[in-house]
């Protein structure tokens, strides 16, 4: 198993799919990290040299945002958000989707597991 | 999808304006406005804007990191009360 920027150990599937498993890196910057340093995307990672490995860890490094830095970046912008009291950073707080979609039903993914609601009549009964 | 970077920011003109009147004037004022669809531009950096929605004027002090965001996001237009708690015990 392979080391890229610390913590991340992509193992023995194609580099572009190791790439992905580090947090901030896709399918689509996978391909275009390995394009541009030249490396074939259906290698292994186990079969990468070591100076490969080192050009793929500098690249990501200089070119692109990711693990804790891009969480603490995402972070950030949502508590901006709270902060200058916009709507979507009142979505943010109430924990609600925060780009208009409906909340009447649905919205689970935001809202959490429902809440029953104890005595509430069902409808259609 | 985003507005064409060609065509700059929507604003409303007359804000503009009256923000640059006070400008010279060096006096903060509120200035009242229905327009909530103008982006915040740099320039309306300290000014007070009463902003509607829909049925009053809501205060807004124009903060640095409010910039490049649209009035009516401050002015929220709803109002939640929270649900209906039914009473126990009563049927």
């Amino acid at each position: 198993m392979a080391r890229i920027l610390g913590v991340d150990i992509p193992n023995n599937k194609h580099v572009v799919i190791s790439l992905t498993y580090i947090y901030g890196i896709g399918n689509d910057s996978a391909q275009k990290i390995l394009d541009k340093l030249g490396i074939d995307h259906r290698k292994k990672t186990k079969d990468l040299t070591e100076e490969q490995l080192s050009t793929l860890a500098t690249e990501i490094e200089n070119n692109y945002v990711v693990e804790g830095q891009l969480s603490r970046q995402i972070r950030g912008n949502i508590q901006r958000l709270k902060e200058i009291a916009c709507y979507r950073g009142f979505r943010h707080r109430r924990g609600l989707p925060v780009r208009g979609q409906q909340t009447q039903s649905n919205a689970r993914t935001r809202k959490g597991p429902r809440k029953t609601i104890a005595g509430k009549k069902r409808v259609g009964k | 999808m985003s507005r064409s970077s060609k065509k700059g920011p929507f604003f409303c003109e007359k804000l503009l304006k009256k923000v640059l009147k006070q400008k010279e004037a060096s006096r903060i004022e509120p200035i009242k406005t229905w327009s909530r669809s103008s982006t915040i531009l740099p320039e309306f950096v300290e000014h007070v804007f009463l902003v509607h929605n829909g049925k009053q004027f809501h205060k807004v002090t124009v903060r640095e990191e409010m910039v490049g965001h649209k009035l009516g996001e401050f002015a929220l237009t709803r109002t939640f009360r929270g649900h209906i708690k039914k009473e126990k015990g009563k049927r």
